[in-house]
């Protein structure tokens, strides 16, 4: 599986996303001859736990998140950054999370957009807008690297393309910019060789840097 | 969903319905060994108590996780025309760390037992599989290379199919029928209604065991 590095967008301070940098962000892509192929989705589910009253929620994790991905759409992955899990299931774990009744998902996001191909790589920028909803939270976007499934070894070659990405996007004079994230793979006890859950994992640690982006716009 | 039956059987007499089964459904059988650990959820979590099992099976070199979650069964008039319990299971495959999942979760283990046997799975009017197995407990926490039996001298036998709402009277009619089969031997019925094991199994067994599953009981 090539490797994938997740980015999403960080608005300059005092801004906010808009459509109007998302498709600024697509034309970028065009304009760097990448050729433009099918859509993409990815989904989000952000579950709570169902308590009695009175109950001190802190007992419970706060960010257990359930991701579909389209690379594989009969898994489910469950990840709770706060203690470094990652789970892959069959994508009926979610018909057996409704049965049990102890979780609901309060809040769902779709990641949604189009792919690019430039060369060895696949580009994919996508909108996050809540579930039936056009409203835009936010962008993500999704590089792969497609000779290499090594993440040590791909890093390199994936810094200078998120180099070269950065400095088209930078003639553009958009407000923010791509950031991304590295977690600790090896503290979720997943290996060099990229798989499946390393993206799940890496779209937990944007979420939370997405929530925080948000929070600090609305204080 | 699925239907299901249960019934037990003497240990002694487990070949001779290996036998019988051989002959019935024309399939190999396949070692059973499982590793079954029932969680329930902590006394906060979830405005009423909730249950699942997650089941490791040994059998193979690398365990393999599955998360199983058992409704209650049909009730009803319906229901009580029917010989088997029909009742809704869903089951997902999922990575290994499944039990530290569910611990973030807030569940907590209840107990854990070895299943210890034999299954086959077939097709005789539905799809079908007889399990028979020894339940053993752990005498330490996860240690089932220290399990001993939780009866010993008694096998528990489950025949389960999986079902639909269009089709669990078929399914039912089905596992009734092949039930039958092995009347001689054991009584199956629904789950949780217990009939012990019967007094024809020791002749029909020495039967089986004489001429290898060639008479017909």
């Amino acid at each position: 599986m090539p490797v994938k590095w997740v980015l999403h967008w960080q608005p300059n301070a005092g801004t906010s996303v808009n459509s109007q940098i998302l498709t600024e962000v697509s034309q970028c892509a065009e304009s760097i001859n990448g050729v433009k192929g099918g859509r993409w989705k990815a989904t989000l589910n952000f579950y709570r736990p169902m308590l009695k009253d009175q109950v001190n929620p802190a007992e419970f994790p706060r960010d257990f998140l359930g991701i579909s991905l389209q690379e594989q759409p009969s898994k489910y992955y469950f990840v709770i950054r706060g203690q470094r899990i990652v789970l892959e299931a069959d994508s009926n774990i979610q018909n057996i999370m409704e049965k049990l009744q102890s979780y609901k998902s309060r809040v769902a996001l779709n990641f949604e957009g189009f792919q690019y191909q430039l060369g060895d790589f696949q580009l994919r920028v996508g909108k996050v807008v809540p579930l039936h909803s056009e409203s835009l939270r936010g962008i993500v976007m999704e590089i792969d690297y497609l000779p290499i499934s090594s993440w040590e070894k791909s890093h390199q070659i994936m810094s200078e393309f998120y180099d070269i990405w950065q400095e088209a996007l930078q003639k553009r004079s958009l407000p923010g910019h791509f950031a991304r994230m590295e977690p600790n793979f090896g503290d979720y006890g997943l290996g060099d060789q990229y798989t499946l859950p390393h993206t799940a994992v890496q779209y937990a640690s944007i979420m939370l840097q997405m929530i925080a982006t948000a929070q600090s716009v609305r204080n | 969903m699925e239907c299901v039956v249960q019934g037990i059987i003497e240990t002694q007499h487990v070949e001779a319905l290996e036998i019988l089964l051989q002959g019935l459904c024309g399939v190999h059988r396949k070692s059973l060994k499982i590793h079954e650990l029932c969680l329930k959820s902590g006394p906060n979590l979830g405005t009423s108590p909730s249950e699942v099992r997650l089941l490791c099976d040994l059998e193979h070199s690398e365990p393999a996780w599955t998360v199983r979650h058992v409704g209650g069964a049909m009730r009803g008039a319906g229901a009580d025309q029917i010989s088997v319990n029909v009742r809704t299971m869903v089951e997902s495959k999922v990575s290994s760390n499944v039990l530290r999942l569910f611990y973030a979760l807030g569940y907590k283990l209840d107990h854990e037992q070895l299943r210890v046997g034999f299954s086959f799975n077939f097709r005789r009017g539905a799809q079908m599989t007889v399990t028979v197995s020894s339940v053993n407990k752990m005498l330490r926490l996860h240690a089932t290379d220290e399990a001993v039996p939780i009866t010993p001298g008694i096998q528990l036998v489950e025949v389960t199919a999986p079902a639909t709402t269009e089709n669990y009277s078929e399914v039912a009619a089905a596992m009734s029928s092949f039930c039958e089969y092995l009347a001689p031997l054991l009584h199956l019925s629904k789950p949780g209604v217990s009939t012990g094991v019967v007094p024809t199994a020791a002749a029909a067994a020495a039967s089986l065991m004489s001429d290898g599953g060639g008479t017909t009981l």
